[in-house]
């Protein structure tokens, strides 16, 4: 009975997570006429592709498919090789008088503000550097953004490393930064995984920033290429389903390949012995 | 074998923030010495050890290792191998990686590595675990193939930091016994640190008793039993501790051994009354009350007292230690 219960509710939590998901890819597949039928057709229309071909043929989302991809690859390899090392340093080299931990405070500091009260100063700077509508700016931007977590992230990891499997490897031979990348590092991975799908993430869902500092096909992300089928006459429901049932894609085969090390990541004690 | 020169320390002294960890070391180790290194918890033995190592950089002095000055040289350049109280053991690596280590990060062929590894695991008892991971193993496995790993690139020395604390007690004594016939073998210097006097005793050819970052006695077990250099030695090495009795030229000191029991009076003998008696089996341990305080014999383990027993007492009269009541050393 209790079993019963149980699955039942697993149930409902899972239809409550998934209906907007079905909803999405029904509407991408229906014709129009369907889409506004009343009461809806959850099942039993008749499929097709026409809003597919609309969104990455005639349209330019496979343009912005790209950017974003490009964008994501960008900011998340960019905020891991700053923030790795710098979460290394932080947790194992004393600082003195606790400066470890200020550092950290004050690089977690810079997200304690709204996002959105920087970006004057950020569309000034990049308007500066000719960085506006440049997938470069954006993916500046986003490296920022990220950066705290993953040095938060990290050091976490880091710490978890006793600090002795890496003086072995010293012994053993390894210089400081080879005992990192051979011993540490591979005991830090489900952490790294982890760390890199949110990059990923925020990088791939952001909106804001993007609509701001990009306003032309050439830098323009799947997110702001989206809402820009809101039009002042009409509204594109099939081909942003179609987008966004797209959009959804390569998170979700990250996010799977990567799930192994995820749940561990997130579980943290990942490396005892 | 290639000849190993001695290690010599030289006034090294380290400074966490105004605490001294050690102040003013001076030791040397010979050809094959194995040297305990024996203190408390905090006293500055495990410090010393990762200066020696190179996990720590001393403040003052020198360290020297077959001749050379080795006191700023990193930890990879000083051919030291290290044995951790947790093992240290790389979690992602096989038994065989594990042990295979440090001659992969000098580049030695595969083969020769695999020969090699072949070798060290037989002589441990380790060949039938070779393919598992860390995680597979007991404690005491975990213990050979951390001992396995240190011995395989044949270093200068070994130094060796609480090894055998994490096992239990059983394994521990035999551990010891592998360990010491290990280190006959390869005749290579070791420092090994604990707080066990009882490892301290068996393993060492010379003990280095500390305490407050100060070596208190470097000498020969047999020396730091029979002729502690001071009170602190005295009270440390020994279990059970040595008995200390305020007299009016400082203070005497004997151990448990040397305290004599009779159940009737005679003459120059003080009486007391047993407080406790501890059976051990092979002896028994009789803890007394008297005026001077709380003293403890050592008596065979068929004399059986009940507790609040009359008895007298002496002390064997030339196993008596004096020390300084002022400066605790040895009078």
């Amino acid at each position: 009975m209790k079993a019963v219960l149980r699955y039942l509710a697993a149930v409902a939590a899972l239809m409550a997570a998934l209906a907007p998901v079905y909803w999405l890819v029904t509407i991408s597949l229906k014709r129009e006429i369907d889409q506004f039928a009343y009461p809806p057709r959850w099942i039993g229309f008749a499929p097709t592709l026409q809003h597919y071909v609309e969104a990455f043929g005639s349209g330019s989302f496979g343009m912005y498919f790209t950017n974003s991809v490009l964008l994501a690859a960008m900011s998340t390899v960019a905020a891991l090789l700053i923030g790795v090392p710098a979460a290394y340093g932080l947790t194992r080299f004393e600082w003195p008088r606790d400066w470890n931990n200020r550092i950290a405070d004050w690089i977690l500091s810079t997200r304690m503000l709204p996002p959105i009260v920087t970006i004057v100063p950020l569309f000034l700077m990049l308007r500066e550097m000719h960085l506006i509508n440049s997938l470069l700016g954006l993916a500046i931007v986003y490296t920022g953004f990220n950066l705290p977590f993953v040095v938060w992230m990290m050091r976490g990891f880091f710490a978890e490393v006793p600090r002795e499997i890496e003086e072995a490897a010293m012994l053993d031979g390894e210089s400081r930064v080879g005992a990192l990348m051979r011993i540490v590092l591979p005991l830090v991975k489900p952490g790294l995984a982890a760390t890199a799908v949110f990059c990923l993430v925020v990088a791939w869902n952001e909106f804001l920033f993007a609509l701001i500092l990009t306003q032309t096909n050439a830098a323009m992300t799947l997110p702001v290429g989206i809402a820009s089928r809101v039009t002042q006459y009409e509204i594109k429901w099939g081909a942003m389903s179609a987008a966004g049932v797209v959009a959804m894609l390569p998170v979700l085969v990250f996010a799977t390949a990567v799930q192994k090390y995820l749940v561990r990541g997130l579980s943290l004690g990942a490396v005892k012995g | 074998m290639e000849r190993v020169m001695p290690l010599e320390i030289e006034h090294i002294t380290k400074r966490f923030g105004a605490r001294e960890a050690v102040s003013d070391v001076s030791l040397t180790a010979g050809d094959g010495e194995f040297v305990v290194l024996l203190g408390p918890s905090g006293c500055g033995k495990s410090t010393l050890l990762r200066m020696i190592a190179g996990l720590e950089t001393p403040d003052q002095g020198t360290i020297s290792l077959a001749g050379n000055d080795i006191t700023h040289r990193e930890a990879r350049d000083r051919d030291i191998a290290m044995v951790f109280q947790s093992y240290a053991l790389y979690p992602h690596m096989t038994i065989a990686q594990n042990i295979g280590y440090p001659l992969r990060v000098r580049k030695t062929p595969a083969a020769e590595i695999a020969k090699q590894v072949a070798g060290v695991a037989e002589r441990l008892g380790l060949s039938n675990l070779l393919e598992n991971f860390p995680r597979h193993l007991s404690g005491g496995e975990r213990q050979r193939v951390a001992l396995a790993r240190a011995i395989i690139r044949r270093p200068r020395a070994f130094l060796m930091d609480e090894p055998l604390s994490n096992l239990d007690a059983r394994l521990r004594v035999e551990m010891r016994a592998e360990l010491k016939r290990l280190q006959h073998d390869l005749r290579i210097v070791t420092l090994y640190v604990t707080h066990d006097q009882a490892e301290a005793m068996t393993l060492a050819h010379r003990i280095a008793v500390m305490c407050d970052g100060k070596i208190q006695q470097f000498d020969t077990p047999s020396n730091v039993y029979h002729r502690p250099a001071n009170a602190f030695v005295a009270g440390f090495v020994g279990s059970p501790s040595m008995n200390f009795i305020p007299s009016q030229d400082g203070v005497l000191g004997v151990r448990p051994e040397d305290v004599e029991l009779s159940l009737t009076d005679q003459p120059g003998w003080s009486a007391g009354r047993v407080y406790v008696t501890e059976e051990m089996g092979n002896e028994n341990l009789v803890v007394l009350n008297n005026d001077g305080g709380r003293i403890t014999a050592r008596v065979p383990s068929d004399m059986r007292l009940d507790c609040d027993t009359p008895v007298w007492f002496r002390f064997r009269r030339d196993k008596i230690h004096r020390f300084d009541a002022a400066t605790q050393s040895r009078v």
